[in-house]
Order: C-alpha cells, then structure tokens, then sequence
C-alpha cells in the first residue's frame, strides 16, 4: 500500500511574527520552521498504517529551499522517500494554485492512500486537502480520527461538533484529512536521522505559473490586541445570573 | 633435592616470645624435609591441571573482554590520576573501607594478608621442586615467615568474621540467595591460614609436617581455578579494572560512528565495560545506596552490572541479540529478556551512589545511560512521558512544555537585564528558574543576593533547556541540538562566565556539552555565594536547618562545604542520617521529574520522610528539582510539614527591606 502524505512547513509556534515590508506577507528573516502540527498527525497515522498494512510512505512538500528539513525530518521519522515541489511564491499562490502543485506531483505517484492534515496552522484554510482530492477525481472525508484500512477499503472516523463522531467506510484510492491528536506523535531519533541521509529526496519543478488566481491576497495584518471588562453590578444573586449568561452564550464555555 | 638438603639443616631456632609469648611452642615454621619423585610428579600433575582449570574459564573470559568493541575515546591520560586511584583504592583499601568500615577492614585484612603471604606460597610449592627461596634458618627467611604468620592470623579471623556475615548476618545487599560458593571460598582461605600457622605448631619431620604441607598445597591448587569461575575473579582483574576506569564521574562516552547508537546489543559493549562487569563482587554496595532498589523498583543497579555479565557468558561481544527487553512486549523466558529490562533502565535517577560506592572501579551510568540511548536513539523506547518531554524540548525548547513567551514576560516582570557583554555574568535560568514558579522565586531571591553584593548580571534573551533529561534518557540526537544551541547562544553573546542555581545545568554545561564544543566557566549559586560569605548577612538564628546534598551537585561536583557555609549563616545547620557522599536522592534526577508515577514507594517521600525526622524546623535545598520534589512529598505528608528553601531564599530573607522585589 502507497501512502502519500502531503506536508507543510509553517513558521515555529512561538516565533515573533512581524509583517513583510509589502504587507503582503510576513517578514520571512529569522524565521524558525517546522512541520504543520496536523500534518505530523497525518504523518503518524501514515506510519501506523505502514507498520500494521506494510507498503511504503511518500511525503510531499512544497516552497523554498528551507523545507527540505521538514522533509528530512519526515523521513527521518519513518517515512521511504520524500518530494520537494521547488516554489519560492507560495504567498501568490491561492489553496487551488497550491492545490494543482500537489496534485501534478502525486499523480505521478498514483498513491493508494493520500493523507493531510485538516488546516494548516499558518492560514488555517483547511481546503487544500479536498481541493486536491477533487483535481484527482478521489473521494475524501474530512477531520479524521482513526483509519482502518480493510482490504481495498476504508473505514474512517470523523470528528463532527459537540462530541459527536461518523463512522464512514469509503473505497479506495482515496484523500483523508487528519484531525490532531488522534495518535501520539514520535520522537525523532539519532538512528532516524542517520538512515534519513540515505533516502531519496526528489526535487521537482512546479509546471504552473503563479498567475491568475482566483483569489488575490491584498493585506495581512496582525490581530489588533483587544481588552475589554466588563463589571457586573447588581447583588450576588444578580451578578452570578449574568456571570451564567454570560459564560454560556457569549463566551461559551459553559 | 638440593633445596630439600638445605631445609634439613634448618636448626631449631626458637624465635622465643616474638609473638604468641607465654605459650609453650617452638615458633618455627617447619616445612618438609623430603619430597619423593612420586609426590614431586603428583604436584606437578596437579599444578598443571590447576593452572589448566584456571584458564579453561579465565581464557574465555579474557578473549570476550579483548574482543569487545574498542573504547573509541579511551586514553591512559591523566596517569597520575590512574595512579592515585590504584594506590589508594586497590592497595589501601581506602573505598572498601571507607564506605562499610567493618566489613572493609576486615577485606582489607584479608587483601594485604594475600600480598604477604605471596611470597610464601611460592616458596611453598617452590620448595618441593627444589627452588625454595625463603628458609626459616636465615634472618630473612625467618622474619619473614613470623610477618607473614601475624597477616595469617588476622587473615583466618578476619575471613571467620565475614563468614559469619554473610552466613548468619545476612545483610540484605550480599543477594537474598546464599551464595556457597563464597562458603567455600572461604573456608579455602581460612585453611590455608591453619595450615600455614600450623605449621608452627610440629615437630620437624613429624608425619604432621607432610599433612599440613599437602593440605596446604591442595587448598592452593583448589582454590586456584575457582577464582575465574566466581566473582573471586576480581582478584585478578579488578585491580585493572580500578586503574583503567573512565576518567571522570559519569562519562559518558562520545558514539563513534554512522552505527553507534549506545548500547544496543553485545556488539555495542565496549572493552571497558567487559572488564567492568567481569570484575563485579557482588557485594551489593551500589544496591544499598539506589533509590530505586530501595524503593521496590526493579532496577538493581547490580543485576544490571550481572545481567550485562551473563549476556556476555551467554552471546558474546558480537551479538546482534538485544541487550534490553521490553518487558510489557517480549515473554520473559524470550533470548536476554531473562537478563535485563527496559523498564529497570529506565528507573535509574542517575544519582550516581552506585559508581560512587563501586570499590572495583566498576561505572554503572555509562552503562546504564548506554543502555537507555540504545533503546532511545532507535526510537525502541516507547513511553507517553518521555515522548511527550521529547517533543517539549524539540518545540518548546524547555522541558516544562511551556511556550518561550512564559519566560520573556517573567524576565520583564523581575526586570532582569538582558547580557549584553557589559555585566560580569550571565545568569542562567534553566527550565526551573524561567518556568516554574518555586524556581522563579529561587531566581528572584538569588538576583537580589547578586544585586545586594554589587555584582553585575544578564540573563539570556532566548534560552532552552541544557538537554540535561534528553541526555541522560539517552537522546543524543535531541541533546546534540539542545547543546549546540547552548554553545551558539553564549559564543554570540560573548558570556565569559555563568551561574546557575541548577546543578543539572551546571554540570550539562561544564561537562557534558564539551562534545559539541567550549562552554564558558559555570558555577553553582552555592559556590558563588560561599565565596561571597563575607558580603552576606549573619543572621544568628537557632532555627534548625537540614541541608539536602544534591545528586549533581555532591558527587558529581564535589561540593558539600559551600552550600552548609551558606545554611550556617542563616540557622543552625543539621545533618541528615545520609548526607554528603551517601546523600539520598531526591528522585527527580536522569529525566525521571517528567516520567510518569513511579512504582513501588516515591523515592521523593523516603527522602522528604528522613528530613523531616531529623526535627528540623527548615529543609534546606539547592536544587530546583529537589525543591519541586520535596514540596510535594511534603505536603502529602501532612500535619505541619517543615518549611522548604532553597539556599538562596536563606539568605535573600535576610537581605535590608529596601532591596526587596516582589517576586512572583
């Protein structure tokens, strides 16, 4: 069984995010990167299913030159061989420009199993995975939490809202978006990292032009900090009631 | 039978009241006189077979420790020190006696007693071949052999007292299993000290001379191949063992190579090592000082040292066969699960008592840690708590899992200045000290000490853990980037010199980064504040104070006096029944603080319990991980625990009201 797994390599959790001089896009210099935090969930997933199913794992990535670490990295968790779409201009680029990149590079690969993870935690868009299953003709499920592969098919667990979850059983090839936390994540290891420099990485170039998309990026800009109290007067009584209300149907937690 | 010619003519010369005075003896050693060809044939058949005995078991034994994987760093540098080490472990006994005084001196009697009494086992057996070297006629000859009969005597009753010992005593540590063959042994010993002295007992050339003489030589011939077939082995090698030991408490060796990845199987073990598990005693001093074996874990600091023995007996310096078994996974009857588990490697705290406490040079962190990076750095061990710690340092960069934001507000909190090349130094924080909030007040306390002495100090803009848990859970690969961020950080911030209040960093910092490179010098807050006693507040108060010694910062560094110089200033400093070098761990160390519960008893509770019957009013630290560990021992211990601080907070609450910061 292939597995493709389709990653992105996103600026570090804590890295101090200030905006491009264009304001177009954030200033890049000094950054520090790493794996999207699903896409390592569908990374697991696919090497779970690896050593239970047998077969191989082909991770795929595009961007500049710095993503090959998060490629090598992959591959030193586990993973067989690892493709680098060469794309300096992702920022251009809208979820179906990128969406073509991937698909062009993984139909060469014609994989059993294409696995991704639900939204990135830079853009958050979380359409790249079902924009790719649908330029490859494949069916997909969204927010997955646990794959069983049963001879050419699938059966799938999605998270819906509230607590509530779907069973689904779909054939195969199919395209899965993987939800975080549903396998505890591997530590990269010496040994890893040691049979990683031996793998293959292939490099290759994207065949669509940046041009003409559908949707044109005009400004990014941080969240503007916003602070706002509130003080509930009235009795005890009075202000626990509004603290109640409050909490259930403004801030929602209760 | 010239030599046999000369010992006839040995006079009966009265040596009087040398020694044994008042007892109506003849005090000459009397040795035959005559030896047949029949019996000079049966002493050679039977020394030969002996000898051969002794190497059917010693040969292998040799071959395995040669064939092992050659120490990549090793070095008989620095000589004296190896020197030092033999002279004062090996020939004054100085270890075995220090550590278990009675037992000790009765080993050590026993020891020298065998060095004097070499010479006359070989004058013995010399003897019948003609080749006696030593006659009780001559001066010499003669003084010798009433030397010889005083170490005899202390031989015969110190080896009767270590019976006892170990057949009616029992302590706990020898193995709950009697071991006969150390009956045997020494019923050996004691007689071939009967019938040497004995032999001072006859008449020449009585019947009873030829008795003893035989006697004495078969004991000899006996006893000689059961040496490489028991742990009496370390008669022959341990004094190797102790003079080629790995320089340095705890080192651990650099991996050498694409295919190293510590020990994962007997191709892995290094000759060191070899001769280190073959040298072992038995004698359970590494047992009586683990916090885990105390604790009803499974770790047994000795069964590793045996286990990695009997692997070796069993597949050889070049197996491929695992060392360590996953015990949850594998059957225990399975190939060398029988020898050792996972689950025991990792419940080392890495405390040291064990190397510390080994008198034949035997060092069990490299091997334990050896153990934990083969099954770390092939991804082999699989624990919830120890990945999750993993991919804290991995992304967080501090093993707290917090993100690095939590220490920038803190430092901006405090107001602590930034380094920039213009403060003496560098004040690091450590995981402790930047995240968790008895460390920030430790930090705290101890920047107001620093400011209350005039002394300059920055703390780092970024920093992350030193790598201290990945590298003592055998993570190189993790410790590797931890450590070479370190050595970066401080080379762009041009730091000549740290403090820490974490004795895990300093000793990460100072040591074992220098695989990867040149840190600057680091010292403990204790040491800086000793060396400042005169600066500091006198604070003549009769609360009592138990001082805690650190794992890390006791035997690993050294350090005992600074840290009670600083307890004597603020109260009346009191000891612990274990203290100093046999300090008790607190059961943090080696990673286990981020692991997941322990089994058996916490090792954090022993301790916290033995601190608290000391009837002291305060529990003096000067760790941060034995701080966190001990808040909470103490307070599941209820009623009105004593109160908890760090050396640091001893002296910070003395300090004039106008230097007080609010802390946290």
């Amino acid at each position: 069984m292939k597995i493709l797994v389709a990653i992105k390599q996103v600026p570090e959790r804590d890295a101090p995010i200030s905006i491009g001089a264009d304001g177009k896009w954030i200033d890049e210099s000094g950054l520090s990167y790493t794996i999207n935090e699903p896409d390592a969930y569908a990374l697991e997933e696919a090497l779970q299913l690896k050593e239970k199913n047998g077969g191989e794992v082909v991770v795929l990535c595009a961007g500049p030159e710095h993503v090959t670490t998060t490629l090598r990295e992959a591959l030193a968790k586990g993973a067989d061989r690892a493709i680098h779409i060469e794309a300096d201009d992702l920022g251009e680029r809208d979820t179906l420009g990128i969406a073509k990149l991937l698909a062009d590079a993984a139909k060469a690969e014609s994989a059993d199993l294409i696995l991704t993870g639900l939204q990135s935690d830079d853009l958050g868009l979380g359409q790249t995975g079902v924009v790719l299953a649908e330029l490859l003709g494949i069916p997909h499920a969204t927010i997955i939490m646990q794959v069983e592969v049963t001879g050419s098919s699938l059966k799938v667990k999605r998270e819906l809202e509230d607590g509530w979850f779907q069973h689904v059983e779909m054939p195969l090839p199919a395209l899965l978006t993987i939800q975080s936390g549903g396998n505890k994540l591997r530590y990269a290891t010496l040994m890893g990292i040691k049979k990683a420099k031996t793998k293959e990485t292939k490099t290759v170039q994207p065949a669509a032009p940046a041009s003409s998309q559908a949707i044109i990026l005009e400004r990014v800009y941080l969240p503007e900090k916003q602070k706002k109290t509130e003080m509930l007067t009235g009795t005890s009584a009075e202000v626990a009631a509004k603290l109640v209300e409050k909490l259930k149907f403004e801030v929602r937690v209760i | 039978m010239v030599a046999g010619a000369s010992v006839a003519t040995m006079g009966v010369r009265t040596m009087g009241a040398a020694f044994l005075s008042g007892i109506h003896l003849s005090a000459t050693l009397a040795e035959p006189t005559y030896f047949s060809r029949l019996e000079i044939a049966l002493l050679l058949i039977g020394a030969a077979i002996s000898i051969a005995l002794f190497f059917w078991r010693f040969g292998p034994i040799l071959r395995t420790i040669f064939h092992s994987k050659k120490d990549a760093d090793f070095s008989l540098h620095p000589i004296g020190r190896r020197i030092g080490d033999f002279v004062w472990e090996v020939l004054c006994q100085g270890k075995v006696i220090r550590q278990r005084p009675l037992p000790g001196l009765a080993h050590a009697f026993v020891f020298w007693g065998f060095l004097a009494f070499a010479l006359v086992s070989l004058n013995h057996i010399a003897n019948a071949v003609g080749l006696g070297f030593l006659s009780p006629a001559s001066y010499i000859g003669s003084f010798y052999f009433i030397f010889a009969a005083i170490w005899a005597l202390l031989v015969a009753v110190s080896i009767t007292a270590l019976f006892v010992r170990r057949f009616f005593v029992r302590p706990i540590w020898l193995g709950k299993k009697l071991s006969y063959e150390s009956g045997v042994i020494a019923f050996l010993i004691f007689l071939l000290m009967v019938t040497y002295l004995g032999a001072f007992f006859v008449g020449d050339g009585s019947t009873a001379v030829k008795v003893l003489w035989w006697t004495h030589t078969l004991t000899l011939l006996v006893f000689l191949p059961l040496i490489p077939h028991t742990k009496h082995l370390h008669l022959v090698i341990s004094p190797f063992t102790v003079f080629l030991k790995r320089d340095g408490f705890s080192k651990i060796p650099p991996l050498s190579g694409d295919e190293d990845f510590g020990l994962v199987a007997g191709k892995d073990v290094t000759q060191l090592i070899s001769l280190q598990v073959y040298s072992c005693v038995e004698c359970g001093r590494c047992t009586e000082h683990c916090p885990a074996s105390n604790t009803g874990k499974v770790l047994n600091p000795k069964e590793i040292i045996l286990g990695t023995r009997s692997y070796l007996n069993e597949f050889g310096p070049a197996s491929e066969t695992p060392l360590l078994t996953d015990a949850r996974v594998e059957s225990p009857d399975n190939s060398a699960a029988k020898y050792m588990s996972m689950e025991a490697a990792f419940e080392c705290t890495t405390c040291g008592s064990c190397e510390y406490q080994c008198p034949v040079g035997i060092q069990h962190l490299p091997i334990i840690i050896g153990l934990r990076r083969g099954a770390t750095n092939t991804g082999e061990w699989e624990d919830t708590h120890g990945t999750k710690l993993f991919l804290a340092l991995e992304k967080q960069g501090n093993a707290l899992g917090l993100s690095a934001m939590e220490r920038d507000k803190f430092i901006q909190k405090q107001g602590f200045p930034i380094f920039d090349g213009t403060q003496e130094y560098c004040l690091w924080l450590g995981c402790m000290g930047g995240y968790d909030p008895k460390g920030r007040e430790i930090i705290a306390d101890f920047a107001r000490v620093m400011q209350h002495l005039g002394t300059t100090f920055g703390v780092m803009k970024k920093e992350k853990c030193t790598g201290d848990p990945a590298r003592r859970l055998g993570n190189d690969l993790l410790f590797q980037t931890m450590a070479e961020f370190g050595l970066k950080a401080f080379e762009t911030a041009k730091v000549q010199k740290i403090i820490a209040i974490c004795p895990h960093c300093v000793r990460t910092i100072s040591n074992d980064w220098r695989e990867y490179g040149i840190a600057p010098e680091i010292e403990h807050h204790s040491e800086f504040m000793a060396r400042h006693k005169d600066g500091l507040p006198q604070q003549n108060s009769a609360e009592s104070i138990v001082y805690h010694d650190p794992c890390y910062l006791g035997r690993y560094r050294d350090i005992y006096e600074e840290p009670r110089e600083i307890v004597s200033l603020a109260g009346k400093l009191v000891e612990a029944p274990r203290s100093h070098e046999r300090s008790f761990c607190c059961g943090a160390g080696g990673g286990l603080a981020f692991l997941g519960e322990e089994s058996g008893e916490r090792v954090s509770h022993v301790r916290a319990a033995e601190l608290v019957g000391t009837g002291a009013q305060i529990v003096g630290t000067a760790c941060p991980f034995c701080n966190t560990m001990f808040r909470d021992a103490l307070s599941a211990m209820g009623e009105t625990p004593p109160q908890l601080l760090d050396i640091a907070q001893l002296t910070a609450r003395a300090l004039p009201a106008s230097e007080m910061k609010t802390g946290e």
